[in-house]
């Protein structure tokens, strides 16, 4: 694996799961 | 250490739920992503090292990962939240600086105390223990994210999906295993 790869895996890695774990986290409905 | 790192957001956002979910997860994995870009320029260099412990050794990072960099990252990255009150702007501020802290005993003494120093730290569980760090960081998120379940419980704030953000950590992790990590 190349460096540039290996910078874009990491960069990509900790950015894709941002957005799904802050919409899981979403405040609750109220009932 | 990956997943931990939002295993570690999910117990700050739990502390201080009126932190911005986006900016606590994004805080916590801030200085990967400045390492991936910095990587990707060229600024910062790293070397792959299959079947070696993790996978890779990180041979120059001092810019997005010294302790004093940590730092200042830290405040660029939280005075954005001035608004949103001082205990806002100290959560997000910790969480990226919950980076280096986590990262400290994984790490090989790669983690320069600053840019261009002489002085390296790190206690080394991913070459001291290259299948047991993975277990270890299992236990860290077990911890982090059952107490962010358990404050979800309590408050209406966040936490819609607490267990799925959880599940999506874990498989997160599992990804990252020393078994599976596509840079093993």
């Amino acid at each position: 694996m190349s460096s540039f790869a290996f910078g874009l895996l990491c960069l990509i890695s900790f950015a894709l799961p941002v957005p799904i774990l802050a919409w899981l986290d979403r405040p609750k409905r109220k009932p | 250490m990956y997943a931990g790192h939002f295993a570690a957001g999910l117990a700050i956002k739990a502390t201080q739920p009126k932190a911005p979910s986006w900016a606590v997860l994004l805080g916590v994995g801030f200085l990967d992503v400045l390492f991936g870009v910095f990587v990707m320029l060229g600024v910062e260099r790293v070397t792959t090292t299959p079947g070696v412990s993790p996978g890779f050794r990180l041979d120059f990072i001092d810019w997005s990962h010294s302790f004093v960099m940590s730092l200042v990252w830290a405040a660029i990255f939280s005075v954005f939240f001035w608004q949103r009150g001082r205990a806002v702007v100290l959560a997000v501020g910790f969480a990226v600086f919950s980076h280096f802290l986590l990262d400290w005993p994984m790490h090989p003494p790669d983690l320069a105390l600053w840019p261009y120093s002489s002085q390296h730290i790190g206690f080394g569980l991913w070459r001291r223990f290259p299948t047991g760090w993975w277990w270890m960081e299992l236990a860290f998120i077990l911890a982090a994210c059952g107490y962010y379940v358990i404050r979800a419980r309590r408050s209406t704030m966040f936490g819609g999906r607490a267990a799925w953000a959880c599940v999506l950590v874990l498989i997160l992790h599992m990804v990252n295993s020393p078994w599976l990590a596509p840079t093993r």
